[in-house]
């Protein structure tokens, strides 16, 4: 068997760290029993056919996504991230696309570009489920949008829990 | 568009500073951060103490990071670094398991940076003079490498594993590589007189008139006889012109000025290098490196450098193809052959070269696009000194050069080569939207000196966007809108303003249109509006900025107004389905007394507006309702065939001002088999076409392509699963009957596109005589029409010969037989197994 050699240059199709850590955080959770029978995070993501897409703005519709995202092959499922109360797009996505290379290729060619004027970030995900369209800030969107001390016109202005402290 | 030059903070600073990190720095690399990154690394390397892990660091981390940045920074002769890395390789190799490792990244690095070829190799050669046990393990581990190409059929692979071979030409024993090129050519000879339209035949002349240069340079002049040999041989394969080729052509064929000649990449190159043999095989871009000196001079050991035999390297029969289908190919170009020379003429053996190298850097790096983009900007640093330019010289300045020095541009050389790749026909090797962000990352990197050569580049394409090959414009397109999205929509309009005073039938007119439209997808219609000048405005229909289109029952002029508001409100409602059949009875009753000889066609119009207008919220919306209507839909499809092109009508008309819209609920209706292909290809040329004009909106070029690339895709699954070998006998049969139907119905879509499109190009289609006949239709729009269905035949019938190469049933049977050969050679060597380890461990 050939060994699996290492590319010269980075990967832009990996899991971010962010991914991985959000793995080591369940797996420590668990006790060691179940650890053993979960498959392993690698594992699930080696077959993702699912994205994450963050940094959107919150006015950023599916159509644009959708002209955007489909540039890398047919999309089977696109979810936008909402507010959880409000029930508004508030930044985020889920993108499925039908096979798994589309959503490397994805990784690689759209993550880091811009849309809608912005720069996205993409992830690979282990896959949509219902209840992950919502944001789980304190206060229904996404957690980064409650403390950002930077304004940010497409993402409601300042973080929400910093624009309620400086009200009071 | 950044084209006047945004200030370019890396213009001088990207030979120095900044790069000697390696690529890890992935996405934080954008201009945005120059400043505080420059900041940092003057930090690193003149003012902050040097870190404690730098006297730690191992062996192999050091040979792994010198080796991965050879020739990055022109600080350095590349030539020592070579030599300093071939020192402490040999000081270094006997450590653990240093060797193996060692050339794990070595043979990677050849295959990942093609750039870094001859200077990898320059390593090998200086290691070659103290330790030539190096040569012997780079050998051992290229030669396993190319092998697996070779099985494969990897060719890109072996092409570049086979230039290594060649740059260090000199230190093999007889003639080196060259009877391994022989070989080569003798297989190739066997492919072509087998199969008139044979390809990798073509493939491995290519790989031979490309491994030539390089290796003469490193071999020197003792082995010129070899190459003149070689390059009589390959003259007739190269000079031919195979039945295929004129699908891979750029510029439609019969194009009274093509802006640029047809040369297939082959033929050029048997030209080239015969002028190159002409002038003394001179390759004056391959970089070059001196001999070692000496170390011995007090005579104690003669300095002849120990030669090495060339490792055993054989074709199997029949040659793997690969995975890949392969083409003729054409050599694209933008610039070459112009007034100022800013890139190799094409009658010189450098534009083959320094393009064949170029293209390999950017397919082989898919994927990381910030690496491949760095390359590229740094391309100068990989050719000998004096081939470029300096970066960024302006387009203006190459006047002032003085004569005898070179004026290519090194920016004009990359953009070249990436647009050859984004118009390479059939297809390219990647998505195109990778080579979209090549583009934007090469922008983001180098502003000035990138911005204005594809100012040029766009200036040159849509001078001739009327000429180009259909597909190919759309391409263009396609990477105009996207690319001008990632630069805040700037472009020079005003260039064009006064193309707006064609008519609207005219490519170029359709050409800005389009691009508005698309430009609008990714953005919005305001926005958009507020990038281009008031006089493209009138482009952008008011309807386009609408939150969402008028529902055009809500006039009580329209027919059947009342039951349409009725139907949208039962949708809305959610009522049970026997309601909505109510009303659409009433449309019935109504029609048939009105006389209109299909009552499914007022009523189906009634019934999917009122869907689009229901779903008209977000794309979640309409699927959410076409969902729920699924079996109504589907049963309006299998009545009758206009009622199901009134589906198609429906969709299009209500989403006339966001085309994009209709284009994806259509081939969602595709997927639930509410519609099937040749429905919309009907609708296209039948309810659309009118005399011709129809063919002139990009947005139905797009639903036609879409749907055919669904079919495509299809059948190219079926296939793959038909050729497992592993399939259990109900599988068998049921995939073995399914394939030839589904070949047969694709057959059939691309034979009505055709003899649809056949009328149109010839000008003998009845709606375009009666129109052009009563003066309604001017002489020159009916030429322009013309035209078009010239063009869109072109794409059609190419997409259809592809298809046949791919799933025909010629293709089929090549493919079974290799399988099966494959599958031999597997037991064969499953059985000599053992003794063939053994020899390999004898040899070593």
């Amino acid at each position: 068997m050939p060994r699996q050699l290492r590319n010269t240059v980075e990967r832009l199709d990996k899991p971010s760290s962010y991914a991985a850590s959000k793995n080591r955080r369940r797996k420590n959770y668990r006790d060691g029993d179940d650890r053993d029978k979960t498959p392993e995070f690698e594992d699930k993501l080696k077959e993702a056919t699912t994205l994450y897409v963050g940094n959107l703005s919150f006015y950023t519709t599916e159509e644009q996504i959708h002209e955007l995202f489909a540039k890398c092959g047919e999309i089977k499922r696109l979810v936008m991230g909402l507010d959880r109360f409000q029930k508004t797009p508030c930044g985020f996505c889920f993108v499925e696309y039908y096979t798994h290379q589309d959503a490397l290729d994805c990784m690689k060619y759209i993550g880091g570009t811009k849309l809608d004027e912005r720069i996205i970030r993409t992830d690979l995900d282990e896959g949509f489920v219902e209840g992950r369209q919502y944001g789980r800030g304190k206060s229904g969107g996404q957690v980064r949008d409650e403390y950002r001390d930077e304004y940010d016109p497409g993402r409601g202005g300042y973080g929400r829990a910093l624009a309620e402290d400086l009200g009071d | 568009m950044a084209d006047e030059g945004r200030f370019d903070r890396r213009r001088d600073g990207g030979r120095d500073g900044g790069r000697d990190r390696g690529y890890d720095r992935g996405y934080n690399r954008g201009y945005n951060n120059n400043r505080k990154r420059r900041y940092e690394d003057d930090e690193d390397n003149d003012r902050a103490p040097p870190r404690r892990r730098r006297y730690e660091e191992p062996s192999l981390g050091k040979l792994r990071r010198m080796l991965l940045e050879i020739a990055e920074t022109s600080m350095k002769l590349p030539e020592d670094e070579a030599k300093d890395i071939a020192r402490l390789l040999g000081d270094t190799f006997e450590e653990g398991d240093l060797r193996t490792k060692f050339f794990d990244i070595f043979v990677q690095l050849l295959i990942d940076q093609p750039f870094k070829i001859p200077f990898a190799a320059a390593v090998v050669f200086y290691a070659n003079d103290t330790k030539p046990e190096i040569t012997t393990e780079a050998l051992k581990r290229t030669t396993e490498r190319i092998l697996e190409a070779v099985n494969e059929g990897d060719w890109k692979e072996f092409k570049l594993l086979l230039r290594f071979f060649a740059c260090l030409q000199n230190l093999f024993e007889g003639d080196g590589v060259f009877t391994l090129l022989h070989q080569l050519f003798d297989s190739a000879v066997d492919l072509q007189s087998a199969n008139e339209n044979d390809v990798v035949g073509l493939e491995l002349v290519k790989i031979i008139l490309l491994t030539i240069p390089y290796a003469l340079v490193a071999g020197g002049s003792d082995y010129q006889g070899q190459a003149s040999e070689l390059l009589q041989k390959t003259e007739i394969v190269a000079s031919m012109k195979l039945p295929l080729e004129t699908i891979v052509e750029p510029y439609a064929e019969d194009s009274k000025e093509k802006p640029f000649p047809y040369h297939s990449i082959i033929g050029l190159l048997q030209t080239q290098l015969q002028n190159e043999a002409g002038s003394g095989w001179e390759f004056g871009c391959i970089p070059r490196f001196s001999k070692p000196v000496p170390r011995h001079l007090d005579g104690e050991s003669a300095p002849t450098s120990h030669k090495h035999p060339f490792p055993a390297i054989s074709l199997p029969s029949p040659v793997n193809p690969g995975t890949k289908p392969l083409f003729p190919e054409a050599f694209f170009s933008l610039y070459a052959d112009q007034e100022v020379e800013t890139v190799p003429p094409t009658s010189n053996i450098a534009a083959s070269l320094l393009r064949d190298a170029i293209v390999d850097t950017i397919d082989q790096l898919d994927f990381n696009r910030i690496a491949a983009a760095k390359l590229l900007v740094e391309v100068d640093c990989y050719w000998q000194t004096g081939t470029f330019v300096p970066r960024a010289t302006g387009y203006d300045k190459l006047k002032d050069i003085p004569e005898g020095q070179s004026t290519w541009k090194p920016e004009d050389m990359v953009v070249d080569a990436v647009f050859s790749q984004i118009f390479k026909l059939p297809n390219p090797e990647h998505k195109l939207v990778y080579y979209h962000s090549v583009i934007t990352e090469a922008c983001k990197i180098a502003p000035a000196a990138i911005a204005p050569s594809l100012g040029r580049a766009i200036r040159f394409i849509f001078k001739n966007v009327d000429v180009m090959d259909l597909e190919l414009s759309y391409r263009f397109l396609d990477w105009f809108s996207h690319h001008l999205s990632n630069f805040e929509f700037r472009w020079k309009w005003t260039e064009w303003t006064e193309d707006l005073q064609r008519p609207d039938l005219h490519p170029k007119k359709a050409f800005i249109s389009a691009a508005l439209e698309k430009e609008i997808r990714l953005s919005f219609a305001k926005r958009i509006r507020s990038t281009v000048p008031e006089d493209y405005h009138p482009l952008i229909s008011a309807g386009t900025e609408k939150d969402r289109p008028d529902f055009k029952y809500d006039d009580d002029q329209t027919p059947f107004s009342e039951e349409g508001k009725k139907i949208l409100v039962q949708i809305k409602k959610k009522v049970p389905d026997s309601e909505i059949q109510e009303t659409i009875e009433a449309i019935h009753t109504k029609a048939a007394e009105l006389g209109i000889g299909d009552v499914m066609v007022p009523s189906t119009d009634a019934f999917v507006t009122s869907i689009c207008c229901v779903g008209s919220k977000s794309l979640s919306h309409v699927l959410f309702c076409i969902e729920r209507h699924k079996e109504r839909l589907l049963s309006i499809s299998q009545t009758s065939e206009a009622a199901r092109r009134q589906i198609v009508s429906s969709v299009v008309k209500y989403w006339k001002d966001q085309p994009g819209v209709a284009v994806y609920i259509l081939d969602k209706l595709l997927n639930y088999s509410i519609l099937v292909p040749m429905t919309l290809a009907q609708w296209a040329f039948l309810d659309h076409l009118g005399a011709g004009e129809g063919l002139a909106d990009s947005w139905v070029y797009e639903i036609l392509w879409n749907t055919v690339g669904k079919v495509v895709r299809s059948l190219r699954t079926i296939l793959t699963v038909k050729l497992k070998t592993d399939l259990q006998p109900e599988q068998r049969a049921s995939i073995d009957k399914a394939f030839p139907e589904e070949r047969e119905r694709m057959r059939d879509l691309f034979a009505y596109i055709q003899d649809s499109l056949k009328p149109v190009a010839e000008g003998s289609a009845d709606r375009y005589l009666e129109k052009s006949g009563s003066g309604e239709l001017s002489d020159e729009d009916a030429a322009i029409i013309r035209e078009w269905g010239k063009r869109w035949l072109a794409v059609f019938t190419r997409k259809a010969l592809v298809e046949e190469a791919v799933v025909g049933e010629l293709a089929v049977e090549a493919k079974v037989r290799l399988i099966a050969a494959e599958a031999e050679t597997e037991s064969q060597v499953a059985a000599d197994g053992h003794s063939a380890t053994n020899d390999e461990d004898e040899q070593i």
